[in-house]
């Protein structure tokens, strides 16, 4: 099936659509033209005087103000019949399949109790319908989750800042793709959510920033108290896979696990650059197989040392940006492809692994951005240790690379955006297509298509010709 | 070509103080200097709460109306002048609503020199992290851009530079009913070269030395652009125009920029206008409520 040109032609309507924007001709307005004082928030020449009236700004009770509520209803499914190869264990069929049907509200609250204080706090409850996989897993009734993301209190005090609770560190440049933007945890249940920035769970932290007297620097340090990793795919969702076995957490059995890690980061007149080192488990838990008698897989937990470097330059419309990562004995044969298990081979040596992430992000103009990056990562003396016959999973350079675009129409109110994510092996393909229309300050629609294209083989193997249509409907306030 | 009577960087705030001078013998480039001159003093150490109005507008019967229910924006923004004459401009900008927007903060530091690119920050909380924006500005070949995704954009809050332009006054004539100098200003090849506006024509109140319109121009001498000002007050003793409309007369839709509330002179720490700001809301809500304390 050739994706790739109709994902070119929709690009181009896009662009093409911009431009057939940019070149109507202006409206030839009389020099006499003033505003229309009859309207609603009409005052002598100005239809904005509504914007004066105090009555109208306080319209808001004080204590709610500090939250921001989110509720949605989204629905998506795979709607394309095909069949899928499996190699040796032969071709499967691939029918359409309503996969999400939800409601969900989001509630973020946020509040300076004193001066040098805060609380914030974010959650999710979802409740699922007829047809949401997780309604099938429930045995075809109605089901409800929630989860609590967020969670802090801070102190800030000088050129100091204490954070103690649920948070997130974030580090890189790369935008969606950084090979150090490894700090949290992330889930992917579903084709509901493909980017990281969405993905990302909050973790139990401390983290202590101390600002630079220069006003250009900053130190900042994080201890995780409690580290967690990626949760396994919900069982019924589109990327669970039945094992045979079960893949449960990790059971610490009383142990204390911590991660610790710091960071330096220096503003310069166009550019920003940061070191950084960490003490780490690995996100993703590898799987050995179950023991005799057992159901349960056997999860392990891999630390290592990471020691990185980031930096970014914005020259005119262009920014560019990279990141580096020296990742000390990380186990050989582990990865993380976002809402998989690995399950471990025989091999299991601990190497030095590097890995780089670069790319750009260039306003095309006032309205439409581009940006690439580019993930590749190698393991450091690879064939060392190899048993005569062994292999290591990940051979050579291996990565990936994710481009965007958007297109940000009517002052923001439109938005078309576009995504194609890959292997640096072109063995897969996920193209996203996204709509975006805000209706008003609290109602907004989107829409999306998600295509994926696999080789036989590949991670993506069992998604290969899937086309997912996706739609959600929010009210804000 | 930049506008500057429109606005100063993001405090975008058009006065002047009243001269007690004759005005009658002033060149057009002594007029706008003295617009930039007094536009210069009132975006310096300044706390602002604005709203900004974004719609589809039609005409009738030569009145504008919005053909559409406008978008919303309140904003609060802290701006303070650095640098040699204090041409330079540091400034924040913190959305308050709408509530999909809460607490997207925008960072913004401004240069007079034209050999620096000016630099802008912008804070997500989805994004979890302070980030550079590649958003280009009128200092190179750049596309202008966008201000919070209104009509406004960042040429027409540039400021500076006015030996790049050749100036002239047109006519004396009136504007509503204040008697105003038509002034044109039209960029020199390198300026023309990084501007979207071939020409603009400004509308300065003579006796109180602030633009209430500009007319902007394309390279076909198309008018693409107009700005009208209103609710011309006077604020701590300086002119302003606390009413800014931006006409797109390409796409048909205006942005208004309101000034609710507008303090000067008030004391701003350099460290407020950091990257700091944008992430560290215990700190930012802590000096933005010392501010308020100082215009309370």
């Amino acid at each position: 099936m050739p994706r790739l040109p109709r994902t070119g032609l929709v690009l181009a309507l896009l662009s093409s659509a911009a431009t057939a924007q940019g070149q109507d001709e202006p409206l030839v307005l009389d020099p006499d033209v003033s505003f229309d004082p009859s309207v609603d928030f009409g005052f002598d020449d100005d239809i904005f005087a509504g914007a004066f009236d105090e009555e109208e700004q306080s319209a808001t009770e004080a204590w709610f103000e500090d939250f921001t509520i989110r509720i949605s209803q989204s629905t998506s499914g795979q709607i394309n019949n095909h069949s899928i190869d499996l190699g040796a264990f032969g071709k499967f069929p691939k029918q359409a399949d309503l996969e999400t049907n939800r409601l969900q509200f989001n509630v973020r609250y946020q509040n300076p109790i004193a001066p040098g204080w805060l609380i914030q706090g974010s959650m999710w409850y979802r409740v699922y319908w007829n047809q949401d996989y997780e309604y099938t897993t429930n045995q075809d009734s109605i089901d409800t989750e929630g989860q609590l993301n967020d969670l802090f209190i801070q102190r800030s005090s000088g050129a100091h800042s204490f954070k103690l609770g649920r948070q997130t560190v974030v580090w890189g440049e790369t935008a969606g793709n950084s090979v150090l933007d490894i700090i949290n945890n992330s889930e992917f249940r579903d084709f509901t959510i493909i980017d990281i920035e969405d993905a990302r769970l909050s973790q139990a932290m401390l983290v202590w920033d101390f600002f630079g007297t220069d006003n250009s620097s900053s130190l900042s340090t994080f201890v995780n108290l409690y580290p967690e990793f990626n949760p396994a795919p919900v069982r019924g969702s589109p990327l669970f896979f039945d094992p045979g076995f079960n893949l449960p957490d990790y059971s610490r059995d009383g142990k204390i696990l911590l991660e610790a890690g710091t960071q330096w980061k220096k503003s310069f007149e166009g550019s920003d650059i940061a070191v950084m080192a960490a003490y780490l488990y690995e996100n993703q838990l590898r799987y050995d197989p179950p023991l005799p008698g057992s159901a349960d897989a056997r999860p392990d937990i891999n630390d290592f040392l990471l020691l990185g470097f980031s930096a970014n330059r914005a020259i005119g419309k262009l920014l560019l940006n990279f990141d580096l990562a020296f990742s000390h004995n990380i186990l050989a044969d582990s990865f993380a492809f976002p809402g998989t298990s690995s399950l471990s081979t025989p091999v299991n040596l601990r190497k030095d692994q590097i890995g780089t992430s670069f790319g750009f992000e260039y306003a095309i103009d006032n309205e439409q951005n581009v940006s690439l990056g580019i993930q590749a990562q190698t393991l450091l003396d690879a064939e060392e240790g190899l048993q005569p016959g062994q292999t290591l999973t990940n051979d050579g350079v291996f990565g990936s690379w994710l481009v965007r675009y958007s297109n940000a129409m009517r002052n923001g109110d439109l938005t078309l955006s576009a995504t194609l994510q890959g292997d640096l092996a072109a063995e897969s393909l996920l193209v996203f297509l996204g709509v975006d229309y805000t209706l008003d300050d609290n109602w907004s629609l989107s829409s999306q298509i998600i295509s994926i294209s696999a080789k036989s083989g590949s991670f993506l193997t069992v998604f290969d010709e899937d086309i997912r249509l996706g739609t959600t409907l929010t009210y804000s306030f | 070509m930049n506008l500057r009577p429109v606005f100063g960087a993001s405090l975008i705030i058009t006065s002047l103080i009243a001269s007690l001078a004759s005005a009658q013998d002033m060149t057009g480039l002594e007029i706008m200097e003295r617009v930039e001159e007094n536009q210069r003093a009132t975006s310096d150490s300044a706390f602002n709460r604005m709203q900004l109005s974004t719609c589809r507008f039609g005409i009738k019967d030569s009145r504008i109306t919005c053909a559409e229910r406008p978008r919303i924006k309140s904003l609060e923004s802290v701006g303070k002048n650095f640098g040699d004459d204090g041409k330079d401009t540091k400034s924040v900008t913190i959305v308050l609503e709408p509530a999909a927007e809460r607490g997207v903060g925008m960072l913004s530091y401004a240069y007079d020199d034209t050999q620096r690119d000016n630099e802008t920050w912008l804070y997500l909380s989805a994004l979890g992290r302070v980030k550079r924006i590649a958003s280009g500005n009128s200092d190179d070949d750049s596309e202008p851009a966008s201000v919070f995704g209104s009509e406004f954009t960042t040429e027409d809050t540039d400021t500076g530079k006015l030996e790049e332009y050749e100036i002239r006054v047109l006519e004396e004539t009136t504007e509503g009913d204040r008697e105003v100098w038509k002034i044109e200003l039209i960029p020199n090849a390198e300026r023309a070269r990084k501007s979207r506006y071939s020409k603009t024509i400004n509308y300065v109140d003579k006796e109180r030395f602030i633009v209430l319109r500009v007319e902007m121009f394309d390279q076909y001498d198309n008018e693409i652009k107009r700005l009208l000002a209103s609710r011309v007050e006077l604020v701590n003793g300086t002119w302003m125009a606390r009413s800014l409309t931006m006409m797109n007369l390409v796409s048909n839709r205006l942005s208004n920029m309101a000034f609710l509330e507008i303090h000067t002179d008030i004391a701003v720490e350099d460290e407020f206008l950091t990257t700091r700001t944008l992430t560290d809301v215990a700190f930012r809500e802590t000096e933005l409520e010392k501010l308020r304390q100082q215009v309370d």
